[in-house]
């Protein structure tokens, strides 16, 4: 009644002209069908759709609050037939008028029409208020709306709320820049980096360190790694001229900057220990030439090479003489424990340039084009430009997912991994037609059950459980960005044109900050492994650079289900060590750290024998365990592994590269080590 | 055997020329490429009257490239003056590629007794072994000095294995330009319609060059279409031609056809709008949004030809890659904001501009002629 008197009040005041035209003076609504009838009073600011313009010039404004004593699931939408042809955009606010925070926006999430009609959803809390600002970005005409009330969210929906971020520059990153393995919002303009600082008790402190003008800016993209291995990651921006390092300080405080004369059109860029000496090197896509790299000497000095080098990657990573290598990422295909290369390119025309690559790392410091061997068969023309690789399946190895970004030579592709170095093509029988085609594609598990989902192109492709159905969500996904974990909360959340914050379930997770020693100190090229009670063995590779543009989180996440334990975690470290760490707390952040491994010799069973020993060429393997797809490692006496592979039927190695001395070689099968030492003649 | 030589009255007279020239073009108040007074529209000698024929230029074809622009004998006198020796023959197309404001003069040359053949209206002459197209890349009114300023000349050899990419960088004092194909940038402040403008220059590098260049995986020249080239020219001495007889008089071209067809210039306002925009494209766009070419798996095709239809020019087709920014079509009738094509072309960032390579700055006629355009196309989006 009383509300009732108030409203009435408001409406035969003088001030009802001014009703609706600014924050001050939005009209309270509730549940039920509104009438805009036509947009002319102040534009709403910041946007919170995921423009990174506001072009608006107007908008109207009504204010929403929800019922005292309820929470409820509010979601606001002029996707009505009455609006058919129409076109909105909406901003929907908590805060005040002079704070207002951006809860959520939407332009085009309507599907009546033309598609241009608006749908937001979030979640109010009891008897908060929320404005709804409707804005005239297409149009001022008039249109109804209507605010439906639900007692929460689909079940099982995966929803993301934008939050209001300061920032300034290009948003690129979600990764740890202050070593406390939070993952920081990192922004960048030629002369400056924005970090938004993650705070342990929540929420952001906002930095902007000045840097010299970059020759070169992330306008392909970014990439993150500690190339000096002094605890802060260092960037990479990757130009359409050239290569520019931000190199950070010895407190993280201050960037150096150290750009190459040399030409490259970048385009994907990643970090990755190339030739497996311990430091971290650099990888850079070059559009229209053979890729480059830059190898640290482990001092942090970066030595640029451009295709097949005797003293950088002899076999070279990628040589078609005019490019096409769009969106590279580092992944082990073939379960050797070290890192492959999947090249996912595009060209037009007829030619070898638009030809994918898979590049097997040889464990030598060579590595093979392997994607046109038979049983492998992923040398396709796809128009690609990233590719997300991660087990759909759960079956212990790497299935790929090849987005295509236009279908003039072919739709995306989906393979599974047989395990045996081979793949399966699932695309005919995998229902993939509301996937998009586009540029980003990158894999993480968002609704932590254990599956690994696909973030593509504005959608997430909600993983079914068997890697053999996807759920194509669209409804508060941004279209690209940084994957990472905004608020620590364990759920997967995006950052680009602004901070998307993954609502969550009630599923479980852990994360796992791998922190290496005798490898490099991301432990970026580690395999991950996790054994729990209900979803078995989940891996992932530790990976710096995935998608097309963004660098998303170092720290290796997964989602548990319902599982309520770990039994085990394993990590594979880039230098052969083995670290095991049992039943660890979930819902938390694992640090493991290499320099606390397995030792190499602690042997697990001894009764393999090597001969000839001294080995001349070839040495021989005896044993009475039974070896099938077992890994053969061969180190130093300092611990530097200088072979590895998967052993053949032979059960021979080739030595013949080796120089004089001792060396360990160790099999692994089933997670048990097998060691022997023998000499090099 | 008597030197080749320019009076000092030639050099007036081609000045003189240059700034009253006008063939069959009526250059727009905005300046593109081809501004008053330094186009490549007129004026230059060709060296007709000047008899003798041991200056005729010879090149060693299996020397090159040389070290030095120089070395090739193009240009008589001062190098900057870009002065033609005999057998060079300066030409101008009817439309030509935005290159961030910079002008330019372009010249080809044939080895004695070969000729170029034509092929089709729309389609690149096809020219012997031998030849070199050559095209000088400047700014005029450079500041601090106001003057003219030569970056570079490209060339475009044409050797028994394909066209090879040759590039001259030119020194400061304008005396000699550098064979470099490693790519660099300048920066330029120059004064254009007398406003100060300032651009990052970006000389490429040679995958650069061929990423424009090619068709599939092999090396080709752009402009020099017959319909791009059947316009009317004013040589310095005097005389105008329209360039395919000229070609065809100086035995660098056998025959063409009577009834060559001829481009519109894209800023000529009395033509149709989709004319204009189908001109422009043309050149500025073809290159690679052709049959293929370096973004053939994108759905538009841009080649004056293919361009009639409007599916091809992307009117209400949809994008295969989201930019987000409310963008909806590559072009949406009636809603430039709506359209991906006008943004990609209004905008700098280097993830997002178009044409990809060859331009930093926005080019602004183009721009106003695509919103005009844009926006009185009516067709209703499905």
């Amino acid at each position: 009644m009383k509300k009732l008197l108030f409203y009435t009040t408001l409406l035969c005041l003088p001030i009802a002209i001014h009703a609706q035209q600014d924050c001050a003076n939005a009209v309270p609504v509730a549940a039920g069908t509104h009438t805009v009838d036509g947009i002319d009073g102040q534009a709403p600011t910041p946007v919170c759709t995921t423009e990174t313009t506001n072009q608006a010039n107007n908008g109207e404004w009504y204010i929403y609050t929800a019922p005292a004593g309820d929470d409820v699931y509010v979601t606001v939408t002029s996707d009505l037939e009455v609006n058919s042809g129409g076109d909105t955009r909406v901003q929907i606010y908590a805060g005040t008028c002079d704070n207002l925070n951006c809860l959520v926006g939407d332009d085009d999430g309507g599907n009546i029409g033309e598609g241009f009609l608006s749908v937001a959803s979030f979640q109010a809390n009891a008897g908060e208020s929320y404005y709804i600002a409707w804005d005239n970005r297409w149009s001022s005409a008039g249109f109804d709306f209507e605010i439906n009330e639900a007692d929460a969210a689909p079940p099982g929906q995966l929803t993301f709320t934008a939050q209001s971020v300061s920032t300034s520059g290009s948003r690129l990153a979600m990764v740890d820049m202050n070593g406390d393995y939070l993952d920081d919002l990192v922004s960048v303009t030629a002369n400056n980096i924005n970090i938004n600082y993650q705070l342990e008790t929540g929420g952001f402190n906002p930095v902007d360190i000045n840097t010299t003008n970059a020759d070169y800016t992330p306008s392909w993209s970014l990439a993150a790694g500690d190339i000096d291995g002094n605890g802060y990651n260092d960037l990479l921006y990757g130009g359409g001229n050239g290569v520019t390092f931000m190199m950070a300080n010895e407190d993280g405080t201050a960037y150096t900057e150290v750009s190459g004369p040399e030409f490259v059109f970048s385009q994907r860029s990643n970090f990755v220990d190339l030739n497996n000496d311990g430091h971290l090197d650099a990888f850079v896509c070059h559009d229209i030439a053979p890729n480059v790299y830059y190898i640290n000497d482990g001092e942090g000095n970066l030595t640029f090479y451009q295709g097949a080098d005797p003293d950088g990657i002899p076999s070279g990573l990628g040589l078609v003489s005019n490019g096409g290598n769009y969106g590279t990422v580092w992944i082990d295909y073939d379960n050797d424990r070290d890192m492959d290369l999947f090249i996912a390119k595009c060209r037009g025309g007829n030619t070898d340039a638009k030809i994918n690559e898979l590049h097997r790392n040889n464990g030598d410091n060579t590595y093979t084009n392997v994607a046109p061997d038979s049983g492998v068969d992923l040398a396709d023309p796809l128009q690609t430009w990233s590719s997300a690789w991660g087990d759909y399946d759960n079956d212990g190895d790497m299935d790929g997912y090849i987005g295509a970004s236009s279908t003039s030579d072919g739709p995306t592709k989906y393979v599974r991994n047989n395990g045996d170095g081979t793949f399966t093509d699932i695309s005919g029988s995998v229902d993939l037609s509301n996937t998009p085609l586009g540029i980003e594609n990158a894999p993480a598990d968002f609704d932590n059950d254990g599956h690994i989902d696909i973030f593509s192109n504005g959608r997430i492709l909600l993983n079914g459980g068997d890697g053999l159905s996807f759920t194509t969500i669209t409804q508060t996904v941004p279209d690209s960005g940084a994957i990472g974990d905004a608020n620590n909360d364990g759920f997967l959340d995006i950052f680009s044109n602004g901070l998307f914050l993954n609502n969550g379930n009630d599923n479980n997770w852990i994360k796992i900050v791998t922190i290496g020693d005798e490898s490099n100190i991301n432990g970026i090229g580690a395999r991950v492994e996790i054994t729990s009670p209900g979803l078995g063995t989940q891996i992932r590779d530790v990976r710096s650079g995935e998608g097309f543009r963004y660098m998303s989180s170092l720290n290796t996440h997964f989602g548990l289900g319902q599982d309520e334990e770990i039994e085990i975690v394993t990590v594979y470290w880039p230098s052969g060590q083995i670290s095991v760490v049992e039943n660890p707390d979930i819902n938390d952040t694992l640090i493991i750290d290499e320099s606390e491994a397995l030792s190499i010799d602690d042997i697990t069973g001894n009764d393999l024998k090597v001969y000839p020993n001294p080995a001349d060429n070839i040495i021989n393997l005896e044993t009475s365990i039974q070896l099938n797809n077992a890994i053969y490692s061969v180190f130093t006496v300092e611990g530097k592994r200088v072979l590895n592979a998967k052993l053949d039927d032979t059960k021979t190695i080739d030595v013949s590269n080796l120089a004089t001395g001792n060396y360990f070689i160790r099999i692994l099968q089933d997670n048990n080590t097998y060691v022997q030492q023998f000499l090099k003649k | 055997m008597s030197k080749y030589y320019l009076t000092l009255t030639t050099i007036l007279f081609t000045l003189l020329l240059s700034c009253g020239n006008d063939d069959n073009y009526t250059p727009m108040g905005e300046t593109d490429d081809d501004p008053m007074m330094t186009d490549d529209d007129g004026g230059s000698t060709d060296d007709e009257g000047s008899t003798d024929e041991d200056m005729g230029v010879t090149i060693d074809l299996t020397a090159v490239p040389f070290d030095t622009l120089s070395e090739y004998g193009f240009f008589d006198g001062n190098l900057a003056n870009l002065t033609p020796n005999e057998g060079v023959l300066e030409y101008s197309l009817i439309n030509k590629l935005f290159s961030d404001y910079s002008i330019k003069k372009r010249f080809i040359w044939m080895p004695e007794g070969v000729s170029a053949s034509y092929d089709a209206d729309d389609k690149l002459l096809v020219f012997p072994v031998g030849t070199i197209i050559i095209k000088n890349f400047f700014y005029d009114n450079v500041l601090p000095q106001n003057a003219r300023q030569i970056l570079e000349t490209r060339l475009l050899i044409n050797t028994a294995d394909g066209w090879e990419f040759a590039d001259y960088i030119w020194n400061e004092t304008q005396t000699e330009a550098t064979y470099n194909l490693d790519g660099s940038n300048v920066d330029i402040m120059w004064e254009l319609n007398g406003e100060t403008r300032s651009v990052n220059y970006r000389i490429p590098n040679v995958t650069e060059c061929q990423t424009c260049h090619k068709s599939g995986d092999t090396s080709i020249p752009i402009g020099p279409k017959p319909q791009n080239l059947n316009r009317d020219f004013t040589y310095t001495d005097g005389s105008t031609a329209n360039q395919l007889d000229k070609w065809i008089e100086e035995g660098y071209l056998q025959s063409v056809p009577a009834d060559v067809s001829a481009l519109i210039d894209w800023q000529d306002t009395s033509a149709p709008l989709k004319d204009r925009v189908r001109n422009y494209f043309e050149v500025n766009c073809a290159h690679c949004h052709i049959d293929d070419g370096h973004c053939s798996y994108r759905p538009i095709r841009l080649d004056y030809t293919s361009s009639l239809l409007d599916e091809n020019i992307g009117v209400c087709v949809v994008p295969d890659e989201d930019l987000g920014n409310g963008l909806t079509h590559i072009i949406r009738p009636g809603n430039i904001q709506r359209s991906t094509l006008y943004f990609r072309l209004n905008t700098t960032a280097e993830e997002a501009r178009m044409p990809l390579l060859g331009r930093t700055l926005i080019h602004e006629e183009a721009v106003t002629l695509l919103e005009e355009f844009i926006n009185e196309l009516d067709t209703e989006c499905e």
